[in-house]
């Protein structure tokens, strides 16, 4: 039989767009309220840069660097993973099952019929906007190999921020409620994201690194790129692991789903 | 070849947790999950043939649900064996899905904002349907529904029964063999409903598709199923025909006559006389202890009868009794 | 008029909040993980230095643990009429012989005073542990300060009141809302201390009656300013939330007649 994944998936996200475009006035005013509510945080930081001149070293070019990777992978992370962020109101609503009684695969559909455009575009247009700002004033040698490098350190921080929400999801098969472990385990953890880790206490720094490592999404791709003083006290290697850390965690975090599943197929819910 | 559907000894447990009371309950459950086992289907065993139409009731809880989640390999069974159309559900996902189709009546499988004719080309996809087929079904079935106003339009601007009807079309755009209905006509008007009823004999008629209701409404298994299934407790309490269930359960038999004039009736050992109005009366009686053609007989001797007619007593009474009063 | 049913009101949405415990022990982490990252930035960017124009280190951290704790306590339902509108219960409800903006005021009380007592307090006292803050001035600083805060709340308060009012013209008011909350959020203090705001800032603050929601309380609090100063920055608060609030019921009294000409 002919294959006709790839149409597939261009269908669904002509689908997704589409709905998304049925509401055009609210859809752009909501897009660009998410815009504005992710910028505040930049804004601040603005201010605060314009005062103190640069954060433990990190100058304001470079912390707006910093956040532009922040925004980019949570933007593109939300065309393919909001599925997986909302898993628990789609069981809840029956919509889960409907996966099943289809044929194709179940993390395939979560993936590519779910896409959440006004934080995409909300989200991406800010790192696309801070990336365009700073990437030519950061002092960074776009050379082809920091180019592929920035690829692939994009493509690990979404995956790691993937893998964060399907193992969240997974858990949601166990548990009736995990909103506020979602929150304590990826939200709140973003929020220090923000900064350069190096600032907090040694503490955050391996639960950020070696509990949920938001630290590879866009602390350490940035410094492999920037090279601030700061890095001295994290081990080299760190820079060069980003995109391997994605594919290890998403990797665990996929095995960790296929042995859920066994488990909401015997329960249900 | 055994049957299309075949359901050996099917069981299934939940564990439910037990939650303890206020903040220390929660977080003693939080550590110490305390669960507590319920049996939702318990042995349950049936054959269901290609071309049969079966309607599945039971009260809210019965475990009917389970067993449909069963059989459309939503759910793991605990033991027993489940064989449908050659496959088993759970464990050849996939393969098997593309055999069936599955209505939910109160959840659309339809693009909430888009028209409904977008949700069908998805679905072509999705089940990878040849054009050809799907070409072939969408004409027919629309056709058939009268579908043709509508197709264009956003599927939240459509009533409860146009939505109804798109639903069912778009659970068989792939030529299933089996077809699972979840209260198919819930929510929708009187007329709304015999349509979609005419459209499902017909289908099973013409196609010999087998079709499984589960349905809250009595009048949608009267109208399309020759067989009732009905589980209670987990159990399956009957399974047979309609009329069967009738002379099973229904001992109760009811006559009214219609007088030539207002008259009493002397009394007339187990039989209960209520009065309709003037020149009717209505008899009750079991038909255990009474011949009703020796009643109909005395009747007609004794006095000027004019009209005289045996009726059914309503289906739903019955199975509410079977179910020992429980709301159908 | 009775203030006995707008007092029931209140006692049902303070009770109401009780039922989700879990909701505010995240809640009041969540805010208490602000104040110690905020803590961590301005310990970095302070370094060695005692001072940055004539501003400590723990004024900073008092200003963020009272800001950010304030943000707790002030509960406004932004959504209140906007939903009210779309499910057509407004209809109703203004038949009621009871003032609705009333009702709303009391209901959003009830809930500011459920926050004040189990979500302000505690987030305080956590912070307080972990990073420490200024002690107020003195005894007098601490009761201006609580009034400073009561209008600080009407002043968010009937900036939100305003923003609900256009659910009688926008079909949907999440946007407005979330943009609102951009500038409550760089423009109180709650994100930036205003006093590192740059100079060029100031007209806009001035302008705006962001600075009066937390900022003033919290310079109170610090002993910043005189008797007369205070005595000034509380009626700016007061003519703030009292102008607002008269904006609002002006397109309150307009929507309402746009609804009466939809037929509800």
């Amino acid at each position: 039989m002919r294959d006709n994944t790839l149409e597939l998936i261009g269908l669904y996200m002509r689908t997704t767009v589409r709905s998304w475009f049925q509401y055009r006035v609210d859809a752009l005013l909501r897009s660009v309220a998410v815009f504005l509510r992710e910028a505040a945080g930049v804004i601040a930081i603005y201010f605060t840069l314009l005062k103190f001149d640069n954060l433990n070293g990190w100058g304001l070019q470079e912390m707006m660097f910093l956040y532009s990777l922040l925004f980019l992978t949570y933007g593109i992370l939300i065309i393919f993973f909001t599925g997986l962020r909302d898993f628990g109101a789609m069981v809840r609503t029956g919509k889960f099952d409907r996966y099943i009684l289809r044929p194709r695969g179940l993390l395939f559909q979560m993936i590519f019929v779910n896409a959440d455009w006004f934080a995409a575009v909300g989200h991406g247009g800010l790192g696309i906007l801070l990336f365009v700002i700073t990437a030519g004033r950061v002092g960074i040698r776009w050379t082809p190999g920091t180019i592929v490098y920035y690829v692939l350190a994009v493509a690990g921080g979404v995956l790691i921020q993937g893998a964060v929400f399907l193992f969240l999801a997974t858990l949601n098969i166990f548990l009736l409620e995990t909103g506020s472990l979602k929150e304590l385990l990826y939200y709140d953890t973003r929020k220090f994201a923000g900064y350069p880790i190096s600032i907090f206490h040694k503490a955050i720094q391996c639960f950020m690194i070696y509990v949920v490592p938001m630290a590879f999404v866009n602390y350490f791709p940035a410094q492999f790129l920037l090279r601030k003083p700061d890095m001295a006290q994290f081990p080299e290697i760190f820079l060069y692991i980003p995109f391997a850390v994605g594919v290890g965690v998403y990797l665990l975090a996929y095995l960790f789903w296929r042995f859920g599943l066994r488990f909401y197929k015997s329960s249900g819910n | 070849m055994g049957s299309l559907i075949e359901v050996r000894d099917l069981s299934k447990t939940f564990k439910v947790s037990r939650r303890g009371k206020g903040i220390p309950g929660m977080v003693a459950n939080l550590f110490v999950p305390r669960y507590e086992k319920r049996q939702a289907v318990k042995e349950v065993s049936f054959d269901i043939e290609e071309g049969e139409m079966v309607g599945f009731i039971g009260p809210n809880g019965a475990g009917k649900s389970t067993t449909i989640k069963m059989l459309s390999g939503i759910l793991y069974p605990d033991s027993g064996s489940l064989r449908v159309a050659g496959y088993v559900p759970y464990r050849q996902r996939r393969d098997y899905v593309s055999k069936i189709g599955v209505v939910f009546g109160q959840k659309s499988q339809l693009q909430w904002d888009l028209p409904v004719i977008d949700s069908f080309e998805l679905l072509k996809a999705i089940y990878r349907i040849p054009g050809e087929v799907y070409r072939r079904n969408l004409e027919r079935y629309t056709e058939m529904l009268n579908m043709g106003g509508f197709l264009n339009q956003p599927v939240r601007q459509l009533s409860l029964g146009q939505r109804m009807r798109a639903d069912i079309v778009a659970a068989l755009l792939h030529s299933p063999r089996i077809v699972f209905f979840d209260e198919p006509t819930i929510g929708v008007d009187v007329v709304g409903k015999e349509v979609i009823r005419s459209f499902l004999r017909e289908l099973n008629a013409r196609d010999r598709l087998t079709m499984i209701f589960t349905t809250h409404d009595m009048q949608d298994i009267e109208k399309t199923c020759r067989r009732l299934l009905i589980i209670d407790g987990g159990s399956k309490v009957y399974d047979g025909s309609l009329e069967g269930i009738r002379a099973k359960y229904s001992a109760v038999r009811q006559l009214e006559v219609e007088f030539a004039e207002s008259l009493t009736v002397l009394p007339m050992e187990h039989v209960t006389i209520q009065d309709l109005d003037a020149y009717k009366k209505r008899f009750l009686f079991e038909s255990a202890q009474v011949e009703i053609q020796d009643l109909m007989n005395r009747l007609l001797s004794e006095y000027p009868v004019r009209d005289l007619n045996i009726t059914e007593p309503a289906i739903e009474g019955i199975i509410r009794r079977i179910y020992g009063g429980e709301e159908v | 008029m009775s203030l006995i049913p707008y007092f029931a009101y209140a006692k049902k949405s303070f009770l109401g909040r009780s039922a989700y415990r879990f909701d505010h022990l995240m809640g009041i982490f969540s805010t208490c993980l602000q104040v110690f990252i905020y803590w961590n930035i301005y310990r970095a960017l302070y370094g060695q230095r005692t001072e940055v124009d004539g501003i400590t280190m723990a004024m900073v951290t008092t200003n963020f643990i009272l800001s950010l704790g304030l943000r707790e306590a002030f509960y406004t339902d932004d959504g209140y009429l906007s939903r009210k509108i779309r499910d057509g219960s407004i209809a109703t409800e203004l038949l009621h012989p009871i003032s609705f903006k009333g009702r709303m005021l009391a209901e959003n009380l009830g809930n500011a005073l459920f926050n004040l007592i189990f979500r302000f307090a505690p987030a305080v006292l956590i912070s307080v542990c972990i990073v420490g803050i200024q002690p107020p001035a003195d005894a007098e600083s601490v009761a201006l300060f609580m009034v400073s805060a009561v209008l600080g709340y009407g002043v968010l308060w009937a900036i939100s009141f305003a923003c609900q009012m256009t659910a009688f013209w926008l079909m949907n008011t999440w946007s407005l809302f979330t943009v609102k909350n951009v500038f409550v959020g760089i423009l109180s203090g709650s994100m930036i201390p205003l006093w590192f705001m740059p100079e060029w800032m100031g007209g806009v603050l001035k302008a705006t009656p962001f600075s009066s929601i937390y900022f003033t309380p919290v310079q109170i609090y610090l002993g910043q300013l005189s008797l007369k100063e205070i005595g000034a920055r509380c009626a700016v608060q007061l003519l703030w939330a009292a102008g607002i609030f008269l904006l609002g019921d002006f397109l309150w009294r307009r929507g309402q007649k746009k609804l009466v000409v939809q037929g509800g």
